[in-house]
């Protein structure tokens, strides 16, 4: 008989309940697998991943779409707590209060051995309900700053531009904080001290009964149901519930469309410009001495009108030249006496421009 | 400059005067510079031909002297001597000054005229001729843009005499201005916007040693095309190069995180994965050059208040964000890394998960501690059950 009782099972969740947690199991696991390499972009592991998921835009586009599957989940989610709430009369089960605070103390000091008893928990303990809470507050903070990520412009002309960035910290803060509370509390608290199969399953073992859920678990022997609206009234709930969940999740759903397609951020490819590559002979806008002035080392009229353009034996001063600009032209296309004519491949006439300004410029010398 | 002996000097010019019987004993003055390094075999047999560079400058150092194309255009055959003595290749060579005929191979007088029926024929057909000690230039240079524009048709892509120069070449980047200079003969809308930009004044300027020049970014002879994905992907590392070195930027009172700031904000993150996954597929997030501006980059300094400045950054983001308004650019929060005067914000959240996080994790840890110390201690010591 004592055999019997260690195996005996004891229902704990709904295929409704096993479902919702598939769902967010398959999102919260896909949007950190193609969040976190986005925080660590600059890390090798997260280049490797990314390159598995088939590069960054496709990383993005996956991320987007478990998001949209996770808030979806979420307004499914409040539909079924309102219903439970208030159609069926349910008791709010998963708020902490007071009591999880002192069944938290409690477990601490009797782990320590501070204290005799296990504390008894209830249906949902202290730990859950953390959990829980852990998953609204984060899903909101996530929802909240992802939508200023995803919507950037639309965001700004309500809030300063700074929330995007800052949005973004506390988007990756948040993950970091909901990956690492699953992979630490989760994992040790439903895989590790003991395999609970319950969420997929619908079963508890007896043992995990009477640790985790002896409250519960004493009520069920005892026979006690917890107290719920009458059948009658549940039926006339259930009339008003209808159209009212239709109104609000019409609403909700219409919400999460425009979340996900409110705007188009930036432009989807960035526009080619066009340049003049070749262009020998351009006029430039102004003429720049400074310009002349670097040019002339490089330009070989120095070697024979002198480094600072001062002129040498029978050749001319250049400094101070007073001549226009045309027929300082023609004198350098001609040649002049016994100077070459110079080309306009080999300075070109936007140069002479910038030359015959900085010549001009020049004080003569005394 | 010549060191060798005056007799030798004399002696060319005797050959060469008696030789061709022109009688210009100012002309064999001019020639000096040719002498020094031509005669190996001082006398010459009959019949031979005289490849001397002072054989080629007794009709090429004529300055009215042109050779008239099919084409109807002119190519001036005429070579001041000192020019091509003060080149890389005369004097200065330290393989020893060059002869006429080392780059003009076989040519021989007289002349059998070429093909070429236009000035530009005549050039392509001859710049090969470099590739004979340059090697390594040359490839580069076919694998460029230069070298691909010109497979495809584009004959005014540049050879190498079109940057060189073909008998005065210079050291092309003496001084440093030298080398934008040239690459401005051809692109001179861009050289036009480059030397107005904070780099391009600076040497410009002041012949500065440290803003790039065109080949700083592009490359010298192995010249990329700057049109491609793949080179927009990888532009930030060409702008990296200076603006990530902090000896260089500390001259100047520039902060090396632009870089830095860069990649961890958004644009940066994206394009530094495509640039690490494949840089040949194009992005539509932002590169340095897309803000800042290609080749007319000016410095922050120069756009006046920080309302015009302001101004101008709204326009910049909508260039790719056309629908951003005035918050908008905040969004980016500059190069500086966050802080609490700059961004506070930002700067709080950050704090806040810098310490959340750690509590929360921590807190978990050692709660789960104790529950296994408590199992442990179970199994070692007592049989009894838990909450029984």
């Amino acid at each position: 008989m004592a055999q019997m009782t260690e195996r005996k099972q004891y229902s704990r969740f709904t295929p409704a309940q096993r479902f919702e947690h598939i769902v967010l199991l398959v999102s919260f696991t896909g949007l950190a697998l193609t969040g976190l390499p986005q925080k660590f972009s600059a890390e090798a592991w997260a280049q490797s991943m990314i390159t598995a998921l088939g590069g960054i835009e496709s990383v993005r586009i996956i991320h987007r779409f478990l998001a949209t599957l996770l808030m979806a989940e979420a307004i499914y989610h409040g539909g079924v707590i309102t219903y439970k709430l208030f159609v069926l009369g349910q008791r709010a089960t998963m708020i902490p209060t007071l009591r999880d605070l002192w069944d938290l103390r409690d477990w601490i000091l009797f782990n320590l051995g501070l204290k005799a008893e296990h504390p008894h928990l209830p249906r949902f303990n202290f730990g859950e309900k953390a959990e829980y809470l852990a998953v609204v507050w984060g899903t909101l903070v996530m929802v909240l700053t992802g939508f200023m990520l995803w919507n950037p412009i639309a965001t700004t002309r309500f809030l300063p531009g700074e929330a995007i960035p800052s949005a973004r910290a506390a988007h990756g803060g948040e993950a970091l904080l909901a990956v690492l509370a699953i992979v630490i509390w989760h994992m040790y608290n439903v895989h590790l001290k003991r395999f609970n199969r319950s969420m997929f399953t619908g079963k508890i073992s007896r043992e995990a009964m009477e640790e985790e859920h002896a409250e519960e678990l004493e009520a069920i022997e005892e026979g006690r149901k917890p107290v719920v609206f009458p059948q009658e009234v549940v039926v006339k709930n259930r009339l008003y519930f209808w159209p009212f969940a239709l109104v609000i999740s019409t609403f909700l759903v219409a919400g999460l469309i425009w979340f996900i397609t409110f705007e188009q951020t930036a432009i989807t490819t960035v526009p080619r410009q066009d340049v003049v590559v070749y262009a020998p002979q351009v006029t430039p806008a102004s003429a720049d001495p400074a310009v002349g002035a670097a040019l002339w080392p490089t330009i070989r009229c120095a070697r024979c009108h002198g480094d600072d353009a001062s002129g040498g034996s029978g050749v001319p001063a250049l400094r101070g030249l007073t001549m226009n600009f045309d027929d300082f032209y023609q004198i350098v296309r001609s040649g002049r006496d016994q100077m070459p004519a110079i080309g306009r491949e080999e300075i070109p006439d936007g140069y002479l421009l910038h030359l015959w300004a900085w010549l001009q410029s020049l004080q003569p010398k005394s | 400059m010549s060191r060798k002996p005056i007799f030798w000097k004399w002696f060319a010019v005797f050959l060469i005067v008696s030789g061709c019987g022109l009688v210009w004993a100012g002309t064999g003055l001019h020639v000096s510079y040719a002498a020094p390094a031509v005669q190996d075999e001082p006398t010459q047999q009959e019949g031979e031909p005289d490849l001397s560079n002072a054989y080629c400058l007794l009709c090429h150092q004529e300055p009215d002297r042109v050779w008239e194309l099919p084409s109807g255009e002119t190519l001036s055959l005429y070579v001041d001597p000192t020019l091509l003595h003060d080149s890389v290749h005369g004097e200065a060579n330290p393989e020893g000054a060059l002869n006429c005929v080392d780059c003009h191979v076989g040519q021989r007088f007289p002349h059998t005229v070429p093909a070429a029926q236009t000035v530009r024929e005549f050039q392509l057909e001859r710049y090969a001729t470099c590739r004979d000690c340059h090697e390594d230039q040359y490839t580069h240079a076919q694998d460029s843009v230069h070298g691909e524009a010109l497979r495809n048709g584009h004959l005014e892509a540049a050879t190498c005499v079109d940057c060189h120069g073909g008998h005065d070449i210079q050291p092309q980047d003496e001084p440093r201005q030298r080398i934008s200079f040239t690459c401005g003969k051809c692109h001179g809308v861009i050289f036009e916007q480059y030397r107005e930009s904070v780099h391009g004044s600076a040497l410009v300027e002041d012949s500065n040693p440290d803003v790039p020049t065109c080949i700083d970014c592009h490359g010298v002879h192995n010249i990329e095309n700057p049109t491609t994905a793949e080179f927009r992907t990888n532009s930030p590392l060409i702008c990296a190069q200076c603006h990530a070195n902090a000896d260089l930027m500390n001259k100047y009172d520039i902060s090396t995180h632009v870089f830095d700031t860069y990649l961890t904000d958004f644009h940066g993150t994206t394009v530094a994965l495509f640039e690490r996954e494949d840089p040949n597929v194009a992005t539509n997030k932002a590169v340095c050059f897309d803000c800042h501006g290609v080749h007319n980059i000016v410095s922050v300094e120069d756009q006046g208040s920080a309302e015009a400045i302001r101004a101008n950054l709204l326009i910049t983001c909508q260039k790719c964000h056309p629908n951003a308004t005035t918050n908008f650019p905040d969004a980016w929060i500059g190069h500086y890394p966050p802080s609490l005067q700059s961004t506070p914000l930002l700067f709080t959240v950050n704090t806040f998960y810098a310490l959340l996080i750690p509590g929360v994790v921590g807190g978990f840890i050692l709660l789960v501690f104790t529950d296994i110390f408590r199992r442990i201690r179970q199994r070692l010591f007592g049989k009894s059950k838990s909450g029984h």
